[in-house]
């Protein structure tokens, strides 16, 4: 392993992260810069900088062919996708295997089955994973769904086979209502999709988004880092996570529970590699499959945090065929609590993306905070890339010191030039509900902390912008 | 030194900055109502109301876009900014990046409030800059090809 040469296909924060990692292991990390961001920070990091042609996404990370090009001109050995981009394409995976380059990732068949909702849900069905009860596939009569219904047990929710994002579903509390839904939302899937077609799922009540990681070598030992919980979430994207679920506690039968059912699903489909495995579970304590991310997450760090072991240096060791860092599941330990916040350049209120220029950056941290990021003074976001720029996590003894210390390290961030979700963060740590750990991934809907922000200027603030130029003037 | 703080309405707050004085390795700011204090501490910098309780800063150019939660200004330091499709007085500062394609006078010209005086193109669109009042060309910073940043001084009409 030593010596090979890993390309990263990706940029910003998880780029450094997987060059630490890379780095650490002795292996070469090779980054890539492209023409929308030729100062691309995250090449402090990596030994290698190699030019990816190209303006956009589409002409870039997602380019398949530009990025072969690479790998053969640099004898490239390895390619680790980080998230999103080509991180789980399939096609990607196998065309790298067929060249014999290693994909620092699942292996193409376990990619497959996990990439589709309906597949993967078939798998969990196979493997004896719950899965939300409802239909296997489309429901064409308002007969049939009432039918299917009755069985379920209400609430249910009629579901837009072709949908997401949170559109063309809606909710059904009784025969009635079904009867009342069905034709509109047939209509709405139709006009929003292309396709009228829908399906009947049992509504989880007050749901909580709890999500398993999990890491397996080429021999088949899969094994669980315990579970994640995200439920702080606006427009179905995540903002705060913890580790692990305030919701399960104490209850350690239920956490061996879950995570054994991740383990036992991740078993099934031949899973190598890192991954997480996504559930709902209802107020009522029962939880069922939703989906599985087949590649390493943007909240990973909270799992590092609570359990001390590397995911990035496990997850190259395992492509690599070399031993993990630990030897049995019993090695793994849960110690503390961990919080993640996810800084984005949005308008804190609207939630709204806000790219800009950072015009000042300092931070001064309490002890016990890791903060992920490629920020750097005067580094410009733009539309081109995601607009989170950096997560804030939090280890603590338990949960209430784990807010503490995130709470002060929010206070200590100074990100001057533009807007950020800061303030919005620091209106949900602050309440009440979040400090008790009771909250759903209706949190935002219904608590609506970006009403409390402040959006009052204090006149003193541009004195003091005024002094750090003149002081700068000198 | 005058100060303006233009929001994302495009209204001005302005700061005068009286006074600056300088004791040992503290600088003194005296605004209109208030006096600030700043200083350097390894590598950083920091501020200060009573020369007691220290906060750090961060570290600011001119031209640059400072937020407050939901308030975005674009700080000038000593000119007042003109609107990018508007003028406004004598000092014509880009009000986002672009190109100079075209400049229609010289230093020295005698030119007419509302005068197009030179073409930026910014935002895929190209934008007659007109002279916010009547004048002589004082100055003419910029060439044609020129790329520009945000809160660059062009012109400045002298009435």
């Amino acid at each position: 392993m030593l010596g090979k040469r890993v390309l990263i296909a990706n940029r910003g924060e998880i780029a450094i992260r997987i060059a630490k990692a890379l780095n650490e292991l002795g292996l070469v990390s090779v980054g890539v810069w492209t023409d929308n961001e030729p100062e691309a920070a995250h090449l402090e990091y990596c030994q290698e900088w190699v030019h990816l042609s190209g303006n956009t996404n589409r002409d870039t990370y997602l380019n398949v062919p530009k990025i072969l090009e690479l790998i053969k001109k640099y004898k490239i050995d390895a390619v680790h996708p980080g998230y999103g981009f080509l991180s789980e394409n399939g096609e990607f995976a196998k065309t790298l295997k067929a060249q014999g380059v290693i994909f620092i990732g699942p292996n193409p068949e376990a990619i497959a089955a996990m990439g589709d909702k309906a597949i993967s849900k078939q798998w969990a069905q196979k493997a004896g994973v719950p899965v939300v009860p409802g239909s296997t596939g489309e429901v064409p009569t308002v007969e049939e769904a009432i039918k299917l219904c009755q069985t379920i047990g209400y609430p249910v929710l009629l579901k837009a086979v072709a949908g997401g994002g949170g559109k063309g579903m809606r909710p059904c509390y009784s025969d009635a209502d079904v009867k009342t839904n069905f034709e509109a939302v047939q209509r709405e899937a139709l006009s929003s999709f292309g396709n009228a077609g829908l399906l009947v799922e049992k509504y989880v009540q007050n749901p909580h988004h709890i999500e398993v990681q999990i890491l397996a070598d080429k021999k088949g030992n899969v094994y669980h880092l315990f579970e994640r919980e995200c439920s702080i979430q606006r427009r179905h994207q995540k903002i705060i996570e913890e580790a692990p679920s305030p919701f399960i506690g104490e209850d350690t039968k239920l956490r061996k529970e879950i995570c054994e059912t991740a383990v036992k699903l991740a078993k099934a489909v031949g899973y190598d590699s890192a991954g997480t495995v996504e559930f709902i579970m209802g107020d009522d304590r029962k939880f069922y499959f939703l989906e599985m991310n087949t590649r390493i997450q943007v909240e990973h760090p909270i799992t590092e945090e609570i359990t001390g072991i590397d995911l990035l240096a496990n997850m190259v060791k395992s492509a690599f065929n070399q031993p993990l860092d630990f030897k049995t599941q019993d090695d793994i330990k849960l110690h503390g609590h961990a919080i993640e916040c996810r800084i984005c350049a949005e308008d804190p209120v609207t939630m709204l993306p806000a790219p800009g220029k950072i015009a000042g950056f300092e931070t001064t941290f309490p002890q016990g905070i890791r903060f992920d990021h490629c920020l750097y003074p005067k580094f410009t976001i733009t539309p081109d890339f995601d607009p989170m720029v950096g997560k804030l996590i939090a280890r603590g003894y338990d949960r209430a010191v784990a807010i503490r210390k995130v709470r002060a390290a929010l206070d200590g961030l100074l990100l001057d030039g533009l807007k950020t979700n800061i303030p919005l963060l620091k209106v949900i740590l602050d309440e009440e509900s979040f400090k008790k750990g009771e909250y759903t991934t209706h949190y935002i809907a219904g608590v609506k902390p970006q009403e409390r922000v402040a959006i009052t200027e204090k006149p003193e603030s541009l004195l003091v912008r005024v002094a750090s130029v003149e002081m700068g003037q000198v | 030194m005058r100060y303006y703080f233009v929001d994302q309405d495009r209204k001005d707050t302005v700061v005068d900055l009286n006074k600056v004085e300088t004791n040992g390795s503290i600088s003194k700011f005296i605004f209109s109502e208030k006096t600030f204090y700043a200083r350097r501490l390894a590598g950083k910098l920091f501020g200060s109301w009573d020369q007691q309780k220290w906060f750090k800063l961060t570290q600011l150019s001119a031209g640059e876009t400072v937020v407050s939660n939901t308030v975005t200004y674009k700080m000038y330091r000593g000119f007042k900014p003109s609107g990018l499709f508007s003028g406004g007085a004598g000092a014509l500062v880009t009000q986002m990046p672009g190109k100079v394609v075209k400049l229609f006078v010289k230093a020295g010209d005698t030119v007419e409030k509302g005068q197009t005086i030179l073409i930026l193109e910014a935002m895929k669109m190209e934008n007659e800059i007109k002279a916010g009042v009547s004048g002589v060309v004082k100055s003419l910073l910029v060439q044609p090809g020129q790329a520009l940043e945000s809160g660059v001084l062009m012109a400045e009409i002298e009435e």
